[in-house]
């Protein structure tokens, strides 16, 4: 922040509201204290347990898919699944997943090293927080039956 | 499902499953563009060969879903043999129908009109226009050269 501005020099306020441009992020700051509320009230074990649950919970069902392929530890996991599904690019998942309101990321996640070194150009990843539920887990699994009918049909 | 289908049109899976052009020319006979989507990691490499103002052969390798492959197909086949002038032209046109502009009927796009659907999938918009990104390019240093 300026202490005095003239046309050809300007002088500065004292440390620290020299470097303290702008308005701060008040907002910001009390978006985080409202969030660290919400997630004590519920309690980060709790949290932890809802995405174990609900990433046992999709694994089941996505390894009786036949084509589907799941990368990394099969067991154990953290809240994330990523995957593959036949030779369909995981672009084209995406689409027809969205198409059913299930948002999954797909490309290559800001890891081409690891693309590489898994021999696959992308793949698809499905995440699961404290707002997800069974039933969205089963309209994903739905989606990717959906999505292996509609390019197997596609591609016969 | 419908809108979907509007976006995966028999044709496009077609030019995906069977891609028309694929290849590469030798150096010594064309220019070489590659090019890369890197929020999404489609890869296009375009051979180019450009003589007397007419684009005389054109290729391309890469990888990348549906959309982008069979948009480099499409490409390829509809700017062999054009001049130059009209293979910009309809890189425009392409670019209009991506944003979901109507387009004059003085151009026969072809087997590209199954690609308007896409306007309608912004996500997947850069996936289509990869390749006649890489065509403009390439159209554009033959002219320097």
């Amino acid at each position: 922040m300026i202490d005095y501005v003239d046309l050809y020099e300007s002088t500065w306020k004292e440390l620290p509201w020299k470097f303290e441009g702008g308005t701060p992020i008040i907002a910001g700051a009390i978006g985080l204290g409202a969030a660290i509320d919400f997630l004590e009230e519920i309690g980060l074990d709790n949290i932890e347990r809802h995405e174990k649950h609900l990433v046992a919970y999709a694994m089941e069902q996505m390894r009786e898919i036949e084509g589907l392929k799941i990368y990394g530890p099969q067991q154990d996991r953290s809240s994330l699944i990523t995957f593959n599904l036949d030779t369909v690019h995981p672009h084209d998942l995406a689409t027809v997943l969205d198409s059913y309101g299930i948002a999954v990321r797909a490309g290559h996640h800001c890891a081409q090293p690891l693309m590489r070194w898994l021999n696959v150009t992308a793949t698809a990843r499905a995440s699961f927080y404290v707002y997800n539920t069974e039933e969205e887990v089963d309209v994903l699994v739905a989606g990717l039956k959906k999505t292996k009918e509609y390019f197997g049909n596609v591609f016969s | 499902m419908s809108s979907l289908d509007d976006l995966y049109r028999r044709v496009i899976m077609d030019h995906y499953q069977k891609p028309r052009n694929r290849g590469k020319l030798e150096e010594s006979d064309g220019l070489i563009v590659n090019l890369n989507n890197p929020t999404c990691g489609d890869s296009i490499s375009l051979s180019l060969k450009v003589e007397e103002g007419k684009v005389v052969d054109a290729k391309f390798l890469g990888e990348g879903c549906s959309i982008s492959m069979s948009s480099a197909s499409m490409m390829t086949d509809a700017v062999k043999g054009k001049p130059v002038e009209e293979a910009l032209e309809l890189a425009h046109k392409f670019s209009d129908l991506m944003q979901g502009k109507e387009i004059d009927d003085s151009i026969d796009l072809g087997d590209i009109e199954a690609l308007s659907g896409v306007a309608k999938f912004p996500a997947r918009i850069k996936c289509a226009t990869l390749a006649w990104k890489a065509l403009e390019q390439g159209i554009k240093a033959a002219r320097q050269e």
